[in-house]
């Protein structure tokens, strides 16, 4: 059912890219305003396009940023690799061979995802400043983790449970072993399943601020999203500086959406739903 | 395996029976391999979900201030941080922006990813390029959104530019608690629109054309059929998108914590930000734990009455 049935399709596209261009002006504006002086960002009058490319604001906010970007490259690559290699496994065992307690499992799992950042927050911190692992990224990975695995269950979940199970069991009784037929059977077929959750559990720890902000005061292994946060000082906001920053942290989310739209449309609307 | 089963199985009958009373106990025995999938899972969400949950419930009701963390011995004194902290007005401030805030961020939200998702309805060139575009401002980091609006809303910034231009302002956006609260409205809207568009879209979709083409039939005009027919066949994925909004709305913290840190004058200060606040400006840990315990029960209050009105 469509509004525009009689319309010719290519005039909807026109209306649908001008919503899109209103609806992600802000995105115009942080993208040509990486390009601005201060001055003439903020200067009275509105620019639509720089007088001059200031590209020094992008080579200062690169080479600063560089150390910090790999560190946030880590901590996301082994937290979403951590998150896959242990929600893979999981959500088969909880869906397919049923485990005492699997409902108490799932519900907490559901709990979870009400619960405000700052429940872990502070235990983290004060467990993990006895144990010595504040101020290391193992422990900035442990602690975005706990954002990853609840999801990534709850999600991968919904693809297993759609797996026709008769592969499962058809490759049981040709002989092979639990373990045989879920990498053989249901790994590739949740794959869609795996990519979208691989893809959120390097997102979700490469956007994190509050676990990096209360675990890692050492500048060295600060990552991205904190060494930008430094742009807002006592004296006023950096602007050369956190507007190239910004769209440099977003753009592991532009080329993952536009590279993986179909999974992830796929993905989200199966786990919130289901 | 089977193959040699089957061969001592036609060599003697005596075999066979042998094989089947060892194998029957086998399967009732307690089977292990379920356990060994999960068990990387179960002692993760041990020791880093459930401890930290248990632990944050429990220090609620000890008194863990910056002296009793460093000598470590953080004594149970009951409700007194419970105590403490509704005792605070700024508490009480936050509460109230809180359910504000969550409250205008979906209303918008849904409406706008709704009318969204009318309008994706329709199949045109370039659909799913549009669609994806329109996702990223909820897969990018809030840090970027943040910092976006925290510029928008400069008190020289394009807003107040463009709203020089048609002869008004300039606003104090974020200077004044008055302004900076619906900023922080507006940016979480634009956070949060593709979720619910996304979500509502494939739930419309899901609706069979049939039942429209019925409609049509008998001659309804399009908002007469998206009132009688999408709005009651969406209402379950409507009701997930409320719930998922409301958790995730009172959630919010780096946004906030980044537009305006709770401010001016508290203003814009969230249940969220007051307790990281509590918590590691002032470095009451104790105090902190309780409020994130009245988060999660306002969380659950929220629900609670959301669900009771969609009985309706």
């Amino acid at each position: 059912m469509t509004l525009f049935a009689n319309l010719p399709r290519w005039w909807i596209t026109v209306a649908a890219l001008v919503v899109s261009a209103i609806l992600l002006s802000p995105f115009y504006w942080v993208l040509v305003g990486s390009f601005m002086t201060p001055a003439e960002l903020f200067g009275g009058q509105m620019s639509l396009w720089p007088k001059h490319f200031a590209f020094q604001n992008w080579s200062v906010a690169v080479s600063r940023l560089w150390p910090h970007i790999q560190n946030s490259l880590l901590v996301s690559a082994v937290a979403s690799v951590g998150t896959l290699l242990i929600t893979a496994p999981a959500a088969y065992g909880l869906v397919w061979r049923k485990p005492r307690g699997r409902r108490t499992m799932m519900a907490f799992m559901l709990m979870t995802q009400m619960l405000p950042a700052i429940v872990f927050v502070i235990p983290l911190f004060i467990v993990f400043t006895k144990i010595n692992l504040v101020n290391t990224l193992g422990g900035l990975i442990l602690a975005d983790m706990t954002f990853t695995i609840p999801f990534a269950v709850i999600m991968l979940s919904a693809y297993v449970k759609d797996l026709p199970y008769e592969l499962v069991e058809a490759a049981l009784v040709d002989g092979a072993g639990q373990l045989r037929a879920f990498l053989m059977i249901v790994l590739p077929m949740t794959l869609p399943g795996l990519i979208t959750v691989g893809v959120f559990s390097f997102l979700i720890p490469w956007g994190d601020l509050i676990f990096a902000l209360s675990l890692i005061t050492e500048a060295s292994l600060q990552p991205l999203t904190l060494e930008l946060y430094k742009a807002f000082g006592q004296y006023g906001v950096d602007w050369g500086f956190l507007l190239p920053g910004s769209v440099l942290t977003a753009i592991p989310a532009v080329l993952f959406v536009i590279g993986a739209s179909r999974f992830i449309v796929a993905g989200v609307t199966r786990g919130a739903i289901k | 395996m089977s193959t040699k089963a089957k061969i001592s199985a036609t060599q003697d009958g005596q075999s066979v029976i042998e094989e089947r009373s060892r194998r029957v106990p086998r399967k009732a025995r307690f089977d292990v391999s379920p356990y060994m999938f999960i068990l990387p899972f179960v002692i993760f969400c041990l020791a880093l979900l459930l401890y930290p949950v248990v632990y944050s419930l429990t220090l609620s009701f000890r008194q863990a201030t910056v002296d009793t963390f460093v000598s470590g011995n953080m004594p149970f004194n009951g409700f007194t941080q419970y105590q403490a902290a509704v005792a605070d007005p700024v508490f009480w401030r936050a509460v109230v922006n809180t359910v504000l805030f969550a409250f205008f961020s979906i209303l918008f939200q849904f409406s706008i990813g709704f009318l969204l998702a009318l309008f994706f309805q329709a199949n045109f060139p370039l659909k799913n390029f549009c669609l994806a575009l329109l996702l990223i401002p909820w897969v990018s980091p809030v840090l970027t959104a943040a910092n976006i609006f925290k510029g928008l809303f400069n008190e020289i910034g394009p807003v107040n530019q463009i709203s020089h231009l048609i002869g008004l302002g300039p606003f104090p956006w974020l200077a004044d608690p008055a302004y900076a609260f619906p900023a922080t409205i507006v940016a979480n809207i634009w956070i949060g629109f593709p979720f619910n568009f996304i979500l509502l879209y494939a739930g419309m979709r899901s609706i069979p054309a049939e039942v429209y083409e019925a409609a049509k039939i008998d001659g309804a005009r399009f908002w007469k059929r998206v009132a009688h027919i999408t709005l009651p066949m969406l209402k379950p994925v409507s009701v997930a998108v409320l719930t998922l909004g409301t958790i995730y709305t009172v959630k919010v913290f780096d946004l906030v914590f980044i537009m305006t840190g709770g401010g001016p004058a508290n203003g814009t200060q969230l249940l969220s930000t007051y307790a990281y606040q509590v918590g590691f400006s002032l470095l009451n840990f104790g105090e902190a734990a309780a409020i994130a315990t009245l988060m999660v029960l306002l969380v659950l209050l929220l629900n609670l009455v959301q669900l009771l009105l969609q009985r309706k």
